[in-house]
């Protein structure tokens, strides 16, 4: 079961309580939630605030990957996935990303929980565009994508 | 034939609109694409080396949202969207 979503700012905030209403069940005996914030530091620059920037299909798609992935990868069959991110701007502890995983037991919960986070920051086309106290802002630089056969 | 470039993350900078539109030879490639954009950074931003940088390391996605090769085949009035970098999270 997955729930996978872009979350447009102006529209709405990224909520924990909508993850966990979703993967909430009596199957389930281990959850774990996972939420990325804006903090102040980075690389030696005072942040005030980041602009998320998506290509939503693609994120969505890779979301969706992932998830079947830890079907035959990780051999995960019983599990609850919840993944919103957000986009547009957010300010310093505001939440960007939430993943809230259930399974049967903790082992496996915190396995996926680590492997889908990870493997956002490696293939979800998500950009940040951080601000500074100075006023300058700067995109990240990031990790390119491999490409693919075509 | 004409075709759109979706703009996202630090290629944003290259435009305005989010978008730059092409004129490209029948039956162009993604290599082909690159070139024309390293050439409109020439002319527009001085041969920006940051901005020729995030080209050259972007991959390109169709329009049925697939991450193409540099050989895939530019359909008419297709809807390109470049992927920089990414980092999110």
């Amino acid at each position: 079961m997955l729930h996978a979503k872009i979350v447009d700012i102006k529209e709405k905030k990224i909520s924990l309580l909508d993850a966990e209403k979703f993967v909430s069940s009596f199957d389930y005996g281990a959850s774990i939630y996972f939420t990325g914030t804006v903090r102040n530091q980075n690389n030696n620059k005072s942040v005030i605030g980041i602009t998320y920037d998506s290509h939503n299909a693609l994120v969505v798609k890779s979301f969706e990957e992932i998830y079947n992935e830890s079907e035959y990868k990780l051999k995960i069959q019983n599990k609850a996935i919840f993944i919103e991110h957000a986009k547009g701007y957010l300010n310093l502890g505001e939440t960007s990303i939430i993943i809230a995983v259930a399974c049967k037991h903790r082992d496996e919960a915190y396995v996926l929980s680590r492997y889908i986070i990870e493997e956002i920051k490696k293939r979800s086309p998500i950009w940040k565009k951080e601000h500074y106290t100075d006023n300058q802002s700067d995109w990240l630089k990031g990790n390119p994508i491999v490409h693919e056969k075509n | 034939m004409k075709i759109k470039i979706e703009l996202f993350g630090a290629s944003r900078e290259f435009s305005k609109n989010n978008l730059i539109e092409f004129e490209i030879n029948n039956s162009s490639t993604i290599k082909d694409l690159r070139i024309k954009m390293i050439n409109y950074l020439d002319q527009n931003f001085n041969g920006n080396e940051n901005f020729k940088k995030i080209v050259n390391t972007s991959v390109f996605c169709s329009e049925n949202n697939n991450i193409v090769s540099d050989n895939y085949k530019i359909t008419k009035n297709e809807k390109i969207a470049i992927i920089p970098p990414i980092g999110g999270g």
